[in-house]
């Protein structure tokens, strides 16, 4: 190829020039419809409420009802943010790592993601092997896995996914469903509040505000620290209102109490970070 | 929690073997108090549309709160002509704060378990399930222990009774969800899927269980089947009260002065149900009795001579739901409680229909709103038109049930409501709303703490 100087743009507007001499297409769209792949499915979009929260509530029946699994998602509820990821999780973890250091300038660390991290998988093998790849036991399945690694990490999601058979849109559907299966990794404490009618008429509903607004999380998640769970669990004896830390009843507890119980377990905050 | 023994001209049928046996002992044992008799008994000379036949005599109607009669249920799941039957027994018992599933299963697994076999003989059903709540380590381990012991003397499981049926029972734990309760929820969790509800119609009893007729049916319900057949669906029907069939078990709580477990006639007027087994008037003065666990409503005590039955509770707003029975005095604010309990139904719905999902959650808002007196004009509309519109477009009991607490309470209780809502009172001193700005404009008015 000959190099001379504005040989580029030359060759660059006879191109123009050729598509502008061209046979125009255009499609009057409401009255002529183009032919579309079968397999176009538009541009997905998630719609936001009159505050600007997104409604997608991440049930998965968009991702279960799509027929060539085109649509995936994971969503995270802790610090009290919802996120929701388009396109595969692992693909959006990635996307963030590469991006985070690059504007940083240095690796950021972020609770929020360690559940994407990559797992040794013998223990999720092992689990998969005891029921015998059946994914009709998923639930089983990710209990013991659960057990396995303290929460569910994605990447053992996605194991399951591909050793069984079953949608990975399936398995995660199931694993965000129950209150006791976790997707961050395990706190080391638990609180739990019971919110039957008789600890509420007793002020389990105050003690639940007091814990929330004192670990900054909603019932049924993790502390932003990730040192302490708060979940919702059965009244059991005959003490109301119902509160156990790691299992052990906590008799007479009221919501001072409760705010001190809490602060106790965070323990002292790191000066100059946000709570 | 603790059995409360009613009077003794009321007959038990579920609770009669309670303390009878040790539930961690032999099964020769609990067969000295009577198990497995009935079922070694019928099993091979009686055949299954006669078993249908004296359940749909008895009157039997489903404990697990919506009162279906059992014996319609049955005949609809024999008559499909389907290779594969299923029964399941419903023993997850989804309201936090009811033992009485636990109660049962814990002290008489067997009768729940002959009970199951009985409906799995009558339906034509080789495999059935119990689903049991993970928590209650207690009734697991001993409703396990004596599926096999029953195994092994071959009550059930392969070739039952030597008569040429098989017979198996599988025990499940769930647990990790309110909506469990619900029926085709919990037949999805036991398939192994996210457990959503289904549309019904089709109900199980044409396609449940991997499409396949299924009868799903409480602990509650199965538990009374052994009684019905020994001793005929005529007798069993004279148990009840006020032309009701059967007894039922109700848990006592609040105020009372005896609170636990009790089986009591149905039909039975709350009046005597709680001189009979509740030590009489409950401590204090009478607010209100809240019925039927978490969704359930509230009654004042002008309704007492309301009959406890599926179908009056439920006109007068309430609803059996789980079967308990808490009472009420004046240190219990019914906004607050209302509030919290339809927040726990918000908190529970599982996200497949948005008036569940989305109304609920607002409902809640709603009623945090009268809580702290920020109650904007519009707010007593919209909450009316919320709850009728998300019965109207409810997929299943919950989005349903889910309304009572706070309907229930307007209905009964508006001078309450209104003293948080006109005058930022609260007569319980419960909460502490804030006093109405008589200056404050709509446009003006605090917007949600949500938003």
């Amino acid at each position: 190829m000959i190099r001379l100087p504005g040989l580029g743009i030359v060759r660059g507007m006879l191109f123009t020039f050729r598509k502008m001499f061209e046979p125009k297409v255009t499609v009057q769209y409401p009255e002529v419809i183009q032919d579309i792949s079968p397999k176009h499915r538009g541009r997905l979009l998630l719609l936001y409420d009159e505050w600007g929260a997104l409604k997608c509530e991440t049930c998965f029946q968009c991702a279960q009802a799509c027929p060539i699994e085109c649509i995936d998602m994971g969503g995270v509820d802790t610090r009290n943010r919802f996120h929701v990821h388009w396109g595969p999780a692992e693909q959006y973890a990635e996307r963030r790592e590469e991006s985070a250091p690059r504007r940083a300038g240095r690796v950021v660390p972020d609770a929020t993601f360690r559940a994407w991290d990559p797992i040794d998988i013998t223990g999720v093998e092992r689990v998969l092997a005891e029921v015998d790849y059946d994914p009709a036991k998923m639930v089983t399945i990710l209990e013991r896995t659960q057990d396995a690694y303290g929460f569910l990490p994605v990447a053992a999601l996605q194991h399951i996914s591909h050793s069984t058979g079953a949608w990975y849109s399936e398995i995660y559907g199931i694993a965000s469903f129950y209150d006791h299966l976790r997707l961050e990794p395990a706190s080391t404490r638990t609180v739990g509040v019971c919110r039957c009618a008789t600890c509420v008429v007793q002020g389990a509903g105050r003690i639940r505000e007091a814990l929330e607004e004192a670990l900054r999380t909603e019932l049924g998640g993790t502390s932003p620290d990730g040192r302490v769970r708060l979940d919702g669990i059965d009244c059991q004896g005959e003490s109301h209102p119902f509160v156990t830390l790691d299992g052990r009843l906590q008799p007479d507890m009221t919501a001072e109490r409760a705010t001190a119980l809490a602060a106790e377990l965070r323990g002292p905050v790191p000066h100059g970070r946000p709570a | 929690m603790a059995i409360i023994k009613g009077p003794a001209e009321w007959r038990s049928v579920l609770l009669a073997r309670a303390g009878a046996y040790d539930p961690d002992g032999s099964l020769a044992e609990a067969e000295r108090a009577g198990a497995w008799v009935t079922w070694r008994k019928t099993a091979p000379t009686q055949s299954p549309a006669s078993i249908i036949r004296s359940v749909s005599t008895a009157d039997l109607r489903g404990r697990g709160g919506a009162g279906y009669p059992t014996g319609r249920k049955w005949q609809t799941v024999a008559a499909q002509g389907s290779d594969r039957r299923y029964v399941v027994a419903n023993g997850y018992e989804a309201d936090p704060g009811a033992q009485l599933d636990r109660t049962l299963m814990e002290t008489d697994p067997h009768l729940v378990l002959e009970g199951l076999a009985l409906a799995a003989f009558a339906v034509g059903a080789r495999e059935s399930f119990i689903a049991v709540k993970a928590t209650y380590t207690t009734a697991v381990r001993r409703l396990r222990a004596a599926i096999r012991s029953a195994e092994e003397a071959g009550y059930i499981g392969q070739d039952a009774l030597g008569a040429g049926f098989d017979l198996h029972i599988e025990l499940r734990e769930l647990q990790g969800a309110f909506v469990l309760g619900e029926e085709t929820a919990l037949l999805r969790s036991i398939e192994g899927k996210r457990p959503q509800p289904d549309q019904r119609p089709p109900y199980p009893a044409e396609r449940g269980l991997w499409d396949k007729p299924t009868v799903v049916n409480n602990v509650e319900t199965l538990a009374a089947v052994p009684w019905i057949v020994a001793n005929g669906g005529e007798a069993y029907a004279k148990l009840g009260m006020n032309g009701q069939a059967g007894t039922t078990l109700v848990q006592l709580g609040g105020t009372v002065n005896r609170a636990g477990v009790a089986e009591v006639p149905m039909g039975i007027p709350l009046r005597d149900l709680l001189r009979g087994v509740a030590g009489g008037e409950p401590r204090g003065r009478l607010k209100a009795l809240f019925i039927g666990g978490p969704s359930g409503g509230f009654l004042p005590p002008e309704a007492l001579d309301t009959q406890l039955t599926p179908g009056s509770l439920s006109e007068m707003g309430a609803i059996m739901g789980s079967g308990s029975i808490l009472a009420l005095d004046g240190t219990t604010c019914l906004v607050d409680l209302a509030t919290l309990m339809t927040r726990f139904m918000g908190d529970e719905a599982c996200g497949k229909t948005i008036p569940c999902r989305i109304g609920t959650r607002r409902l809640y808002e709603i009623g945090e709103r009268y809580i702290t007196g920020r109650t904007r004009p519009t707010d007593q509309q919209l909450m009316a038109d919320l709850c009728s519109d998300i019965r109207d477009g409810a997929l299943c009991g919950h989005e349903i049930s889910a309304t009572n607490p706070l309907l229930s309470g307007m209905r009964y209780f508006r001078d309450e409501f209104d003293a948080h809502i006109l005058r930022g009172e609260c007569p319980a001193g419960v909460c502490r709303p804030l006093p109405p700005v008589a200056a404050q404009t709509p446009a003006a008015a605090p917007v949600s703490p949500r938003a």
